[in-house]
């Protein structure tokens, strides 16, 4: 871990401290795990019990650096599936680029290699107050510290026309699976000289860029398969991740293929009629797709309801240096269910607050106070196989808020030639790669 | 390009004012501490109260806590209030304490609106209190203040500008047919730049102020509704109110920008 290290002391004050040691092996690392490296390992018996619900990027690396912090926690993560889809690099597979298990992921090394427990079942209910987790297959499970990693549910007839029914014919494919390979198969099926609408929502929403990379990619399997098919996307912003760069890029690669309507322009849709394939707007147009993909309005996954940590927003306010809920005691809280920003609702965010998180569990269930923490974040979007952008981050706790660090991060330049594009594409990969294994420890 | 509106750092000040306020009504001091709340203390507001001692009940502001984009906040104002049959709300007054100035928009009332309930989309510069100022026609006062915390997401950076045409595309969308004596909701929406006169221009120099200043309504002559409008109101300003014609009507939308021009939008009401 010496690089690691090295970078951590270049970064910060003299005088490191092994609170700062850990905090920047928590914060950032994605490097494997150094055999006997655990700095506060108790030797005998259970260091505390912790259940992680849900198994994506936040629940499956909390699982896993909680192990690393302390292999004496006892540590039993709770997920359904007994394999993870990730939503990012689905819409490769909906562009063609990728089969699905490409992006499928297991808990194989979680169990096997870190010792924590996995249960595929469904977490049901919280009670806060007896600290217990009921599932699905009738068992209860104690704990002293709860990790909620719940992710995102859509709010059904948010939009009216829009229910569990209605996404079974214009898929949202916001949760990849069965609903990527449903839109797959649908935008297969579809005549040439189509029209894929797309409905985008407002903020905020399960990664930002998300919609826009996913138009590129139809766009781009348009180009190759469908040449007369045509890209709408209708939004309730003015504004989205990115704009400029992808703005650039659909002319670049796609000419007047993707046509985007903002909210000023009418955008916003305000009915779907699935049954149709018709969407209306707030001011009354229609718009009739071929293939119509529906992203709805989104809120924390219900088990943080069931918990108590949501507020009237329906999504999960937590104490900054901690990512503890503000609501309930020993229930901390990750990812996109979370009112994080500035920090954006993607899994990288939702890994380095597991870490954040399971450091501070740690070092808490040992009688130590958290280490403070940092964060970073990068999101890759494809615009075409050859065609990458990003934007990166960097957040601390400043005041009492998470703020961005200024001049750190920043964006891909505006005016990059085709090489600097095509090496970003390249990056995205890695990116990809890199957090898989770090998450999951599964390569691909 | 970023909105320079939007790129302002957090003032340390205003997060602590607003979180000492918040302790204040948490610890029970209702109406009479908030009577000396953040309206007494911006002179935009307390103007318009004059020496008034507004209720604190009534008035609701809806704002989210957290917003991703301080360049379109969406903001609801509604009044929950009880007031004497022979009286209407006649006045709400928008106000954000911590923009370069302070109003946002004036809206006047009649009984043609029925409910007064407005939402629009308004700019906001930093973390901030947003202020709302109710008066009736007999002179009952109401105030109430919202604190909202502004994020610019990394992932949320905005693209370049695109300049829309000013006045370009009233949109209005009625019901399809209203009821007597009952409200139905009116949403409006123009492109305007709404140029705040405090923005850089890619040629370094400061680019005008062009806002759209007044937005009316009125029923077979008569106003119903009208809005004065300033610079912290998003780009390509959205109403959304109310109208409750008591018999069939004509109706006109009129938006006035500071250049002089001018757009309308004209339609007939019929009661079913």
């Amino acid at each position: 871990m010496s690089q690691h290290d090295d970078r951590t002391r270049h970064t910060r004050r003299p005088g490191l401290t092994r609170r700062q040691l850990l905090q920047g092996m928590g914060a950032a690392s994605t490097l494997p795990l150094l055999g006997g490296i655990a700095p506060f390992a108790i030797a005998n018996g259970s260091a505390g019990r912790v259940v992680v619900i849900g198994g994506g990027f936040g629940g499956a690396t909390a699982a896993k650096y909680l192990k690393r912090a302390n292999p004496a926690i006892e540590v039993t993560l709770v997920e359904p599936a007994e394999v993870f889809y990730t939503c990012p690099f689905s819409n490769l597979f909906l562009g063609g680029l990728r089969d699905m298990r490409s992006i499928a992921h297991g808990y194989d090394e979680l169990r096997d290699r870190y010792g924590v427990r996995v249960v595929h079942s469904l977490a049901e209910d919280v009670d806060p107050d007896g600290h217990r987790v009921h599932l699905a297959n009738g068992e209860t499970l104690a704990y002293d510290r709860l990790v909620l990693s719940p992710g995102i549910d859509f709010r059904w007839n948010g939009l009216e026309g829009y229910d569990e029914a209605a996404a079974e014919l214009a898929p949202h494919a916001w949760k990849a699976g069965a609903q990527s390979e449903l839109l797959r198969r649908q935008l297969e099926a579809m005549d040439d000289g189509g029209t894929f609408v797309m409905v985008a929502p407002e903020n905020p929403y399960r990664c930002p860029p998300g919609p826009y990379e996913r138009a590129s990619l139809v766009a781009h399997y348009f180009s190759q398969h469908k040449p007369n098919s045509k890209v709408l996307i209708l939004d309730a912003k003015d504004s989205f991740s990115k704009q400029g760069l992808f703005t650039a890029g659909w002319e670049r690669l796609y000419g007047d293929r993707i046509e985007w309507v903002g909210l000023s322009d009418d955008g916003r849709v305000t009915r779907v009629d699935a049954e149709n394939l018709e969407v209306e707007t707030e001011f009354g147009t229609r718009h009739r797709a071929d293939v119509l993909n529906v992203i709805p309005p989104q809120k924390a996954g219900f088990i943080a309801e069931r918990a108590g940590v949501t507020d009237d927003s329906g999504w999960v306010p937590v104490k900054p240096a901690t990512f503890e809920s503000e609501r309930v005691r020993d229930v901390y809280v990750v990812g996109d269910a979370t009112v994080a920003a500035p920090m954006p609702k993607s899994g990288f965010c939702a890994n380095n607050q597991a870490k954040v998180v399971a450091a501070a569990i740690a070092a808490e269930l040992s009688g130590r106070s958290a280490p403070e923490p940092y964060w970073t974040n990068t999101c890759y979007s494809l615009i075409g196989p050859e065609y990458g952008i990003s934007v990166a981050g960097v957040y601390r706790v400043q005041e009492g808020v998470i703020a961005e660090v200024e001049g750190a991060g920043g964006l891909s330049p505006a005016d990059a030639p085709d090489h600097i594009r095509a090496l970003e594409a390249e990056y995205a990969v890695g990116w990809y790669n890199a957090i898989c294994q770090d998450t999951w420890g599964t390569s691909v | 390009m970023p909105h320079p509106l939007t790129r302002r750092p957090l003032s340390r000040r205003r997060l602590l004012a607003g979180a000492a306020l918040m302790a204040l009504s948490s610890l029970g001091f209702s109406s009479q501490a908030l009577a000396e709340g953040p309206w007494q203390r911006l002179e935009a507001a307390s103007e318009r109260l004059g020496d008034a001692t507004p209720a604190t009940e009534g008035l609701v502001l809806e704002l989210p806590h957290v917003s991703e984009d301080g360049a379109a906040v969406p903001l609801t104002v509604r009044f929950e209030g009880a007031l004497a049959d022979d009286d209407h709300l006649s006045e709400i007054h928008l106000f954000a304490t911590g923009n370069p100035a302070p109003e946002i928009a004036s809206f006047q009332l009649t009984p043609q609106g029925g409910l007064p309930e407005i939402s629009t989309r308004v700019r906001l510069n930093e973390s901030q209190e947003v202020i709302a100022i109710a008066k009736s026609h007999r002179g009952e006062t109401f105030a109430t203040a919202r604190e909202v915390r502004i994020t610019v997401s990394g992932c949320l950076m905005r693209g370049d500008d695109q300049g829309p045409e000013a006045l370009a595309n009233p949109r209005v969308s009625l019901p399809e047919r209203f009821t007597a004596g009952e409200p139905g909701e009116v949403r409006t929406l123009i492109n305007h730049p709404m140029e705040t006169g405090l923005r850089e221009g890619a040629d370094g120099e400061t680019l005008p102020r062009h806002i759209l200043e007044r937005f009316t309504v009125t029923l077979d002559g008569d106003t119903a509704f009208a809005a004065d409008l300033h610079q912290a109101v998003s780009a390509n300003p959205y109403l959304r109110f109310h109208l409750s014609p008591t018999e069939d009507a004509e109706v006109v939308f009129e938006w006035q920008d500071d250049s002089g021009e001018s757009a309308r939008h004209e339609a007939s009401l019929s009661l079913g």
